[in-house]
C-alpha cells in the first residue's frame, strides 16, 4: 500500500518538473487545418499537399507570424491524414474544428472525402477551402464551403471544344472509372457535351472499369474497334500510364486526352515517352510560366526535387486565400466561433484574387470562377501551356 | 510481479458499481477542471482528447504534462475513489442484487452511460469516436456469430452492411426530407426520430433477405468456398450500387437526417449485445457449435444442421444491416466504395484481434482497434506498420484472439465483493 502511494507521489513529482511548458499562458495562434490523403489510394497528392502548406508556413515564418489587423500571431498548421477515406477525412475535420480550434481548414482534395468532409465544416461554421474538388454538391447548400478549382460541368465542355477545334474529329471514345465519383462525374459531363456538338451517338465507345483495375485491354480493343479518333480518360495518374500503353500496343494511334487529374508530376514519371505529345485540361501549366507562378515553381523545385503539380499550386492558393480572408477580417477576437464566422465572410467578398492558378472571384455557391488551361506534354516530358478557356 | 499482485488484491474488493462511481468523478473533475486549471497548470493547450495519445505522439514535449493529467484526472481519482467507497458501493450493490438481474444491469448500464455520456460530451470529436466504435461492436459482434460461433468463414459483412445503410438512407430520404432525387419528404419530419427504429429493423431486414443469397447455394459447401461466394457477395453489392444512378452511383448518397445521436446508437449497441448473448447461450446456440464442431454428428443428433446454419447467418447480416443504417446516419453521406475490401479487413482485423467465439472478446477488439487506430492517428504511414505488427503478434501468441471462448457472467460481473475478503479467498 504505502511503496504504491509513494510510487504515484514520485511519479506525479517528475511529471510536474519535467512539465516544461507548465504555466505558460495560452495565446491565439492562428491554426489552419490541413486534410490530406497523406496514406491510401493517393499519397503523392497529400505529398503536393503538406508540401505547398509547409512553403505557406515558411514564408509566415519568415515574416514573424501573420499580421492582423496590425498584430502579429504565430501560425501553425495543423495537419491531418484522411487515409484517402470518407470517414477518416470526417474524423480528420471533426477533430481539427473541436479539438484543434482550427480557424479555416484546407483539404481535403479528392471530391469522395471532401463532400462528407464538408457537411462537417458546415455543421461546425468553419470555413472549408478544397482546393481539387470538382464535384458541385461539395458547396452545394453550404455557405462554409469553398473550392480552389473551376468545376465539372465547365471541364467538360471545354475539352470538348478543344478536340473539337484543334482536331476536328466527330468520332470520340471514353474511358473511365465506374467506381469513381469524379472521373465518373467528368465522363457522363464530356459525354453530352460531345454529344451536343456532334449529335447523338458520336461518342462511339462508352467503356468504364472498377477502381484497382489494372488490365484495360477488353475495354480498349472495343475502343480501338469501334472507330473513334480520339479517346477521353479523365483517369488518375496510377491509371493513365497503364492506359496510355496498353493502348499504344493493342494499336491505337489516335490522341488519348485526358483531364486535370493527369496534371500530378508522377503521371509523367510512370508514363515515360508513351504519354509525350498528349493533352490534357488543367489548372495551370508548369512549363513557360510567368510571374508569381514561376516564383513557385522554382522554389517548390528547389526544396522538394520535382515540379509541383496542380494539386500544390491548387493548395497554395487555398491557403493564400485563407490567408487574405483572415488579413480581412481586421482583428481577432480570440473567440474562435466569431473569428470563424468573419473569416468566411471575409472569404465570400474577395475579389479577383490574383492567385498562381489564375485570377478568382467567388460565386454565391463557393465556388471560383476561373480559366481552364489545356496543357501539352511536350517532348522533354514538361507541361507545356497550350491554350486556355475562360468562362 | 508482488507489486502487480498487491494491487490486484487492494482492488478486489472493489464491486463493479465502485468502479463507476470512481470513474464518474473522474469525468466530472474533467468536466469542471479540466481546461480551465488542470490543463492550463500543466501547459496543455487543451484537455488531451484521447489520454493524451495524440498529443505526445505529435509533441514530445507535452509527454510529462499529458502523463500528469492522466494521473491527475483519471488514474488517482479512480482508484482513490473505487478504494474508498468501497464499503459504501458493496453495499448498494448488495441492495440491487436483490432486484431482478436484469433491472441491476439495466441500472447499472444507465450509469454507464451517463459516464460515457459526460466524458464524451467535453468534446464533439470524443462523440465521434464514441459513436463509430459503438457501430464497430455491432459489427464485430455480430460477425462473430457466423465466424465465431458458426465457425465459417464469410466475407460478406461489408455487402450487408451496405445493404442496411442504402435502405435506411432511402427511407429517411424518402420518408422525413426534401431531397432532390427523391422530391419532398413524405411525412413531417418531427416524425423522424420515432419511426427511425422501424427503418433500421427494415434495412436490417433487407440485410438478412439478401444474406440468403448468399447462403441458399452456398451451405452444401463448407470454408473455402463459402469465403469465395461471400466475397464474391460483396463486390455484387458494391458494383450493383455503383451503377445504380437513382441512388447516387459511385458519387454516393448525402442528406441524411441526423436521426443517430449518443444515446440512440448505445441503446442500439447494448440491444444487439443483449440478443446475440441470449442467441448464443440458448439451445440454438448450442446446436449452433455442435455443427461448427461436426456436422455428421450434430446432424446424428437430430438438429436440423442447414436451418441452424442458415438461421444464424440471417441473424448476423440482420445486425450488420442496422450497423450499416446507423452508420449511415451519422456520416449522414454513404457512397459504395466504403462498403469494399478495406472495411472487410477492418471487421475481420477485429473479430480475429478480440477473439471468436466470445462477446467479451468482440466488444474489445472493436474498442482496441479503433481507439488504437485513432490514438495513432499523427505517425501517419507507421500507424499502418504499427496496427497490423500487433495483429501479427496477436496471432502467433494467441490464435483464437486475445479473449475467446469466453462468456459474460452478468450476475458475477455486477455482484457485491465484499464476502471475498472476509474469506481471504482471492480467487
Amino acid at each position: 500500500m504505502r511503496k504504491i502511494a509513494v510510487l504515484t507521489v514520485v511519479a506525479f513529482c517528475t511529471a510536474m518538473l519535467f512539465s516544461s511548458l507548465a504555466l505558460a499562458a495560452r495565446k491565439t495562434i492562428i491554426k489552419i487545418g490541413i486534410n490530406a490523403p497523406l496514406t491510401g489510394d493517393i499519397p503523392k497528392v497529400g505529398e503536393g499537399t503538406k508540401y505547398a502548406a509547409q512553403m505557406w508556413l515558411e514564408d509566415i515564418e519568415k515574416a514573424g507570424g501573420l499580421e492582423v489587423g496590425g498584430k502579429k500571431y504565430e501560425v501553425e498548421l495543423v495537419i491531418e491524414d484522411n487515409e484517402s477515406k470518407a470517414e477518416s477525412a470526417v474524423k480528420a475535420n471533426t477533430k481539427m474544428i473541436t479539438q484543434d480550434d482550427v480557424l479555416a481548414i484546407v483539404g481535403p482534395q479528392s471530391s469522395k472525402q471532401a463532400v462528407p468532409a464538408g457537411e462537417v465544416a458546415n455543421k461546425y461554421k468553419t470555413v472549408m477551402i478544397s482546393p481539387w474538388s470538382t464535384n458541385p454538391s461539395t458547396t452545394l447548400d453550404r455557405p462554409y464551403v469553398f473550392r480552389g478549382c473551376f468545376l465539372d460541368p465547365f471541364q467538360g465542355p471545354v475539352v470538348a471544344n478543344f478536340i473539337t477545334e484543334e482536331f476536328g474529329f466527330t468520332k470520340a471514345a471514353v474511358l473511365y472509372d465506374v467506381a469513381s465519383d469524379y472521373p465518373k462525374g467528368l465522363a457522363e459531363v464530356f459525354k453530352q457535351a460531345w454529344e451536343e456538338k456532334h449529335g447523338p451517338g458520336s461518342v462511339v465507345a462508352y467503356e468504364s472499369f472498377t477502381t484497382k483495375d489494372t488490365d484495360f485491354s477488353s475495354q480498349l480493343t472495343k475502343i480501338v474497334k469501334s472507330g473513334a479518333q480520339v479517346l477521353f480518360t479523365p483517369q488518375y495518374y496510377n491509371e493513365v500510364p497503364l492506359i496510355v500503353s496498353q493502348a499504344k500496343d493493342l494499336g491505337w494511334t489516335g490522341p488519348i486526352v485526358g483531364s486535370d487529374s493527369w496534371g500530378s508530376a508522377e503521371t509523367i514519371e510512370l508514363c515515360g515517352e508513351d504519354c509525350y505529345g498528349l493533352f490534357f485540361s488543367s489548372h495551370y501549366a508548369a512549363a513557360g510560366a510567368k510571374g508569381a507562378t514561376k516564383a513557385f515553381i522554382d522554389r517548390y523545385e528547389k526544396t522538394y526535387g520535382y515540379i509541383p503539380d496542380d494539386v500544390a499550386a491548387l493548395t497554395w492558393d487555398a491557403l493564400r486565400l485563407a490567408q487574405q480572408a483572415i488579413q480581412d477580417t481586421g482583428k481577432l477576437t480570440g473567440k474562435i466561433e466569431k473569428d470563424r464566422e468573419a473569416v468566411r465572410d471575409a472569404l465570400a467578398r474577395i475579389k479577383d484574387f490574383d492567385g498562381i492558378t489564375g485570377k478568382m472571384t467567388f460565386t454565391e455557391e463557393g465556388d471560383p470562377i476561373k480559366c481552364a488551361v489545356i496543357v501539352k506534354i511536350n517532348n522533354q516530358g514538361e507541361y507545356e501551356f497550350y491554350g486556355s478557356s475562360c468562362p | 510481479m508482488g507489486i502487480v499482485k498487491k494491487f490486484q488484491q487492494m482492488f478486489s474488493t472493489v464491486p463493479m458499481l465502485g468502479w463507476f462511481l470512481g470513474i464518474l468523478t473522474a469525468v466530472l473533475i474533467e468536466y469542471f477542471w479540466g481546461y480551465d486549471y488542470i490543463s492550463y497548470y500543466l501547459g496543455l493547450p487543451k484537455i488531451p482528447v484521447l489520454f493524451g495519445a495524440l498529443i505526445m505522439l505529435k509533441e514530445p514535449l507535452m509527454i510529462p504534462g499529458a502523463l500528469a493529467y492522466d494521473l491527475i484526472v483519471y488514474v488517482i481519482p479512480v482508484l482513490a475513489v473505487a478504494k474508498l467507497t468501497s464499503p459504501f458501493t458493496n453495499q448498494g450493490a448488495a441492495l440491487l442484487e436483490k432486484l431482478p438481474l436484469w433491472l441491476s444491469a439495466v441500472l447499472h448500464l444507465v450509469f454507464l452511460y451517463a459516464v460515457l455520456h459526460l466524458w464524451a460530451g467535453i468534446n464533439d470529436y470524443r462523440v465521434l469516436i464514441v459513436k463509430l466504435t459503438l457501430i464497430s461492436i455491432i459489427l464485430t459482434v455480430s460477425i462473430n456469430v457466423i465466424n465465431g460461433y458458426q465457425g465459417e468463414f464469410s466475407c460478406s459483412h461489408p455487402g450487408f452492411m451496405a445493404l442496411g445503410a442504402y435502405v435506411s438512407s432511402i427511407l429517411t430520404l424518402v420518408l422525413f426530407t426534401n431531397d432532390k432525387i427523391f422530391g419532398t419528404a413524405l411525412l413531417p419530419p418531427a416524425l423522424a426520430p420515432y419511426c427511425f427504429p422501424i427503418v433500421l429493423v427494415i434495412g436490417g431486414a433487407a440485410a438478412a433477405v439478401g444474406s440468403l443469397a448468399v447462403a441458399i447455394p452456398s451451405f452444401r459447401t463448407r470454408g473455402d468456398y463459402l469465403a469465395i461466394i461471400s466475397l464474391a457477395f460483396m463486390f455484387i453489392v458494391k458494383s450493383a450500387i455503383e451503377n445504380l444512378h437513382i441512388i447516387g452511383g459511385a458519387r454516393g448518397m448525402g442528406g441524411q437526417p441526423d436521426l443517430a445521436p449518443l444515446p440512440v446508437i448505445f441503446i442500439w449497441t447494448t440491444l444487439c449485445i443483449w440478443i446475440i448473448h441470449n442467441f448464443v447461450t440458448s439451445i440454438f446456440g448450442k446446436a449452433l457449435n455442435t455443427v461448427r464442431d461436426d456436422e455428421a454428428a450434430a446432424e446424428s443428433m437430430t438438429i436440423k444442421t442447414r436451418k441452424t446454419k442458415m438461421t444464424a447467418f440471417m441473424f448476423g447480416a440482420f445486425w450488420a444491416g442496422v450497423a450499416g443504417g446507423l452508420f449511415a446516419h451519422v456520416l449522414t453521406y454513404i457512397n459504395p466504395g466504403m462498403f469494399s475490401i478495406n472495411r472487410l479487413a477492418e471487421i475481420l482485423a477485429m473479430v480475429y484481434f478480440g477473439g471468436l467465439n466470445s462477446i467479451v472478446g468482440s466488444i474489445v477488439g472493436a474498442v482496441s482497434i479503433n481507439v488504437l487506430g485513432e490514438a495513432l492517428r499523427p505517425l501517419e504511414l507507421f500507424k499502418w506498420i504499427i496496427i497490423p505488427l500487433i495483429l501479427i503478434f496477436v496471432m502467433i501468441f494467441r490464435p483464437y484472439g486475445l479473449i475467446s471462448f469466453t462468456e459474460i457472467n452478468t450476475k458475477k460481473l455486477l455482484e457485491a465483493k465484499k464476502h471475498k475478503t472476509k474469506q481471504g479467498v482471492s480467487s
